[in-house]
C-alpha cells in the first residue's frame, strides 16, 4: 500500500524496489498506488460492522484493498512520514480496512488486565511491515512511526510486525537491504 | 503562548453536525472560552475539505486565530483521513508563510475503547504537527469510553460526565490566560466514566442492537472475503 502524495518520485522508487526485491524472492505482489485509486474516505458509520458485516457500504477500490490485505501473508504500509504518522493517502485506505475486524471487544495481553481492542473477524491476518520515508533523521517522528505500526499491528491482529525508516538522501534501492534485514528484526505482536 | 482573542474550533468527526462526541467536547470548551471573553468560530473539517474554496476558508480562519482547537475521534490509532489531509494543508500553508502570527494548538482526542491511553500515539502526532506548523503546543486531552457520550451535548449527558466538564473547565481557564491545558485537566478527562467491564458489556450490547435493527444479527461474524 503505497501512500505517496502526488509528485513524490522518491517513494515511487522505493515502491518499485520493494516489488522487485519481493518478486525476486518468489513473492506474488499486489501493489496499490493509493493516490491513483478511486477511494472514498471512511464515514465512521460502522455499517461494515452492523449492517453489511465485513464489507464497507461504499463500492469502490476500498473493498478491493481490504480484500487484498486479508488475502496476503504480508501487508506493507509505505508512506512519507507525516508528523510521525501516515500520509493522508495511506490513512484513507487504512481507515477503510476496519471491516476486517469485529466490533466486539476483547482484551489483548491478559484476560483481566489486558488492553481492550476489537475481536478478530478472520482466522488469520497478514504480518505487517511499515516503511516510512523522511527527508532526514528525526528521532521523535521515527519513534511515533514505530509505535504507530506496533499499535496498528495489535488492532489489526497482525501476528508479527516490523518497521523501518528510509531517508531521502539514500538511494530508493536501499529498501531491498531493509527488507532483507527486517526478516531478522520482526517482532511478535501481543495477542 | 499568547492570551487568545480568537479561537477556532475544528471538528474532526465525519458524522453530521451535532452528532459526534468530538463536537460535544469541542463545543463545551468553546462555550467556556466564550464565557471568558474569547471569540470562537467552529468549522467541520469534513465540510471544509470538500472543495478548494472551503479549504481556503479554513486556512484563512486558521490565519486569523490565535488558538486552534482540534477535537476528533481516534481512527485506527491515529487521525481520521480528512483530518490528516487538513493538517497537511495547514502545515504547508503556514510553512509557506514564515511570518505567520503566533498561535497555539490544542488537541482533544476521543476513542471508543475504555482506556484513554489509546490516544497517546495520535496526540504525539498532533504535537509533531504543531511543531512543524509553527504553533505553540497548548496540550493534548484524551477521552476513553467515547461511546458513553455518544454525541450528546455535555449539558444533556448528566452526572456521568462531571469529570469531563471539570477537565474542560480547567482547560478553558488556563487557555484563556494564555497557558497550556494543565495536567490536572488531562488526568481528569482520562478517567473512565464506568468500569471497563461494564463499558465493554454495554458496547457489545449496543453493536448487537444495531445489528438487530439492521436485520444483520445472524451475519455479524461474516467473512465476506472468504478467508480463514
Amino acid at each position: 500500500m503505497n501512500g505517496a502524495l502526488a509528485g513524490d518520485s522518491f517513494v515511487a522508487g522505493v515502491a518499485s524496489s520493494l516489488q522487485d526485491a519481493l518478486r525476486a524472492e518468489g513473492w506474488t505482489v499486489m501493489p496499490w498506488t493509493l493516490r491513483d485509486e478511486k477511494l472514498a474516505y471512511c464515514l465512521g458509520c460502522f455499517e461494515c460492522w452492523t449492517k453489511t458485516p465485513g464489507l464497507c457500504r461504499i463500492e469502490d477500490a476500498g473493498r478491493d484493498v481490504a480484500r487484498s490485505v486479508i488475502e496476503s501473508d504480508l501487508a506493507i504500509f509505505l508512506t512519507p512520514i507525516t508528523f510521525g504518522g501516515y500520509s493522508s493517502e495511506l490513512k484513507k485506505a487504512v481507515d477503510r480496512i476496519i471491516c476486517l475486524i469485529s466490533p466486539f471487544f476483547t482484551r489483548i495481553g491478559g484476560r483481566i488486565d489486558g488492553e481492550v481492542h476489537h475481536h478478530a473477524r478472520y482466522a488469520r491476518y497478514p504480518a505487517m511491515l511499515g516503511i516510512g520515508v523522511l527527508p532526514e533523521p528525526h528521532a521523535a517522528q521515527e519513534e511515533i512511526f514505530r509505535t504507530l505500526i506496533g499499535r496498528n499491528a495489535i488492532n489489526l491482529h497482525a501476528p508479527a510486525h516490523s518497521s523501518a525508516v528510509i531517508y531521502r538522501s539514500q538511494e530508493p534501492a536501499v529498501a531491498t537491504a531493509i527488507l532483507r534485514n527486517l526478516r531478522h528484526k520482526a517482532e511478535r505482536t501481543p495477542a | 503562548m499568547t492570551t487568545p482573542q480568537n479561537a477556532l474550533l475544528l471538528i474532526g468527526s465525519a458524522k453530521p453536525a451535532g452528532q459526534s462526541t468530538s463536537e460535544a467536547l469541542g463545543t463545551y470548551l468553546a462555550q467556556r472560552l466564550q464565557a471568558r471573553g474569547v471569540t470562537t468560530t467552529t468549522m467541520h473539517v469534513a465540510r471544509a475539505m470538500r472543495t478548494e474554496a472551503r479549504t481556503a476558508e479554513l486556512l484563512d480562519a486558521v490565519d486569523h486565530s490565535d488558538l486552534v482547537i482540534l477535537a476528533f475521534p481516534l481512527y485506527v490509532d491515529s487521525l481520521p483521513y480528512l483530518v490528516t489531509e487538513a493538517l497537511e494543508r495547514i502545515a504547508a500553508h503556514r510553512q509557506a508563510q514564515p511570518s505567520s502570527a503566533p498561535a497555539s494548538f490544542l488537541a482533544i482526542a476521543n476513542c471508543g475503547f475504555p482506556e484513554a491511553a489509546h490516544n497517546a500515539t495520535v496526540l504525539a502526532i498532533c504535537r509533531q504537527f504543531a511543531d512543524e506548523a509553527g504553533f505553540a503546543w497548548a496540550g493534548g486531552l484524551a477521552l476513553g469510553e467515547g461511546g458513553a457520550v455518544s454525541g450528546r451535548p455535555l449539558a444533556q449527558a448528566g452526572g456521568m460526565v462531571r469529570n469531563v466538564v471539570a477537565a474542560l473547565d480547567l482547560a478553558a481557564a488556563a487557555l484563556a490566560e494564555g497557558k497550556p491545558a494543565p495536567q490536572e485537566a488531562v488526568a481528569l478527562l482520562a478517567q473512565p466514566f464506568i468500569p471497563a467491564r461494564a463499558y465493554m458489556l454495554m458496547g457489545d450490547l449496543g453493536w448487537l442492537m444495531q445489528a438487530r435493527h439492521n436485520r444483520a444479527l445472524t451475519r455479524l461474524a461474516a467473512r465476506p472475503f472468504g478467508h480463514g
